[in-house]
């Protein structure tokens, strides 16, 4: 009998996982199972979409042809609600049984509510699926004056897309910048000017309470904790997720801020294994847990997921994260994991050109590029060397830094 | 991946309107290489060798829009 392998989730993740185990194992039973009406679209281009810049089209990745042609039983529309992993079977929201033989959790998170009075109004947007995408371009199309909350990679979307639909907009950050875990006030002063010339005004130390709403129920303004009252038409929020494991929660696979996984993305019940932004995974460079929310990421995890299903232990995930910010007229790109270590180094190293490194024990961990990318690669390099880099960590600001600008490696210093 | 031919070079057009039947890649989907390559080309009137994963005609989402053009 062939080996039958069940993927619950059809995002970037779940489908590369399809795609590796069909080419690597030609007569398994593959099963993928979606709760969203639509199969794998471009989740990184949606933003575009809701921005007016891009038509629908493109953004799919797969149609329906795709699963037929590659052998993959597809269930859209349907949520898995129960794990049985003693009997191997999973349930699903209308009383169906899959069984399986391997399964892989490629599940993702569903973006926060912000705790607050009318936080669900009409008007106020949270952005993960398509669906959201074309209820915010619709409604933000009809706006005059918006609402952005969430300092973070995401919140910034919201921003762009104000911008782009030209709509006034007021930014309301806690505190005193733009992504103020992986930037200081100056890098983070470069993104602030950018969203001021795009109609959108950083406000500092502010934040939300509540929302107020109209008699048909649609927001009609955000009033910080200052008691300060910005009306608005639209409002996007985008405070963090929640990863989706509800449904392990009663199951004896183990969970912290998401599903935890080994190096070889398979969880503590053997013929379990979970990929993308959902897992908490045993980075092998960093040395301890990790967690990504980025695409290649994501993807990476799905192909090395796969190839482990087939046969554990075949490959490791070892990755260097990056994510970047196209909205503007120069890059922004953060890569590793900006937001850790116990000492950073920073500087601009020309006009509208910022940079910052983050360091842990002497080694890179992550770190932040804007304006000049150029040094991804070497920054990059030098995280999956382990290089201990902490003596020379000014050079590390160099314009247009390569390895070669640090002194020779020892063996000591050269920990893989 | 497709075959490709040798000595083939790449530039980066800006455009505009995105037909529907673009394929369109958004910068984070490329490998580090590719990456390196899409931001020393854009806005330039530079050339590069034919990046591993990049087609003629395809749309890279940057700071713009840009077409790859490839000879
Ligand atoms: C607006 C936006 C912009 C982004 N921009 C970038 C960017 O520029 N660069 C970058 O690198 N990353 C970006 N990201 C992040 C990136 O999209 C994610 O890291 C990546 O898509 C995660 O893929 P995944 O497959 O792990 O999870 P997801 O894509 O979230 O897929 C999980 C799927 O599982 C389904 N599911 C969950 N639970 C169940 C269940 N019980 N039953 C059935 N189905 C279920 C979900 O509905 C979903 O379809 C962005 C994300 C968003 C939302």
């Amino acid at each position: 009998m062939s080996d039958s392998y069940v993927i619950v989730g059809d995002g970037i993740a779940g489908a590369s996982a399809a795609e590796t185990l069909r080419q690597e194992a030609p007569d398994a039973d593959i099963t993928v199972v979606t709760d969203e009406g639509e199969t794998l679209y471009n989740r990184i281009l949606i933003k575009e979409y809701a921005k007016g810049k891009l038509p629908e089209a493109p953004i799919s990745i797969h149609d329906e042809s795709w699963y037929d042609d590659h052998d993959v039983d597809l269930r859209l529309d349907t949520l898995v609600v129960d794990i049985d992993v003693e009997n191997d079977a999973i349930r699903t929201h209308d009383g169906e049984t899959l069984a399986y033989d391997t399964l892989l959790l490629a599940i993702g998170g569903t973006p926060q509510q912000l705790p607050v009075e009318n936080a669900d109004a009409d008007g106020v947007h949270h952005f993960w699926t398509f669906q959201d995408a074309r209820r915010i371009k619709e409604s933000v199309e009809d706006a005059d004056r918006g609402v952005v909350v969430g300092a973070g990679l995401l919140g910034i979307d919201f921003a762009a897309i104000c911008g782009a639909q030209d709509v006034e907009a007021k930014y309301l950050m806690r505190g005193d910048c733009w992504w103020r875990y992986a930037l200081s006030e100056e890098g983070a002063e470069v993104m602030h000017e950018a969203m001021r010339e795009r109609g959108v005004d950083p406000v500092f130390g502010s934040g939300v309470d509540h929302f107020e709403v109209d008699d048909d129920g649609h927001v009609e303004a955000a009033v910080d904790p200052n008691g300060d009252r910005y009306e608005c038409d639209f409002a996007g929020v985008a405070i963090g997720l929640d990863f989706n494991v509800e449904i392990v929660e009663e199951t004896p696979i183990e969970t912290d801020e998401g599903v935890v996984v080994d190096e070889y993305m398979r969880t503590n019940v053997d013929n379990v294994f979970a990929a993308g932004d959902v897992t908490q995974f045993h980075d092998v460079i960093l040395g301890e847990r990790a967690q990504n929310g980025a695409w290649g990421s994501a993807k990476e995890q799905g192909t090395i997921a796969a190839r482990n299903m087939i046969e554990h232990g075949s490959e490791r995930f070892e990755w260097v994260s990056s994510y970047s910010i196209t909205h503007f007229d120069f890059p922004f790109l953060s890569f590793g994991h900006p937001t850790l270590g116990d000492d950073s180094v920073e500087a601009t190293t020309a006009e509208g050109e910022w940079r910052r490194v983050a360091l842990k024990d002497g080694r890179v961990v992550g770190g932040v590029l804007i304006g000049d990318l150029t040094p991804q690669s070497a920054f990059k390099r030098l995280m999956r060397e382990q290089r201990d880099v902490g003596d020379q960590r000014e050079r590390l600001m160099k314009p247009g830094f390569a390895v070669d600008d640090l002194a020779p490696a020892t063996e000591q210093q050269r920990r893989n | 991946m497709s075959l490709r031919e040798q000595g083939r070079r790449t530039r980066l057009r800006r455009t505009g309107r995105i037909p529907p039947d673009a394929e369109v890649r958004h910068f984070d989907e490329l490998g580090d290489g590719t990456q390196a390559v899409v931001a020393e080309l854009a806005g330039r009137p530079l050339t590069a060798p034919e990046p591993r994963d990049l087609d003629d005609g395809d749309v890279v989402k940057f700071t713009e829009y840009y077409e790859v053009r490839t000879r």
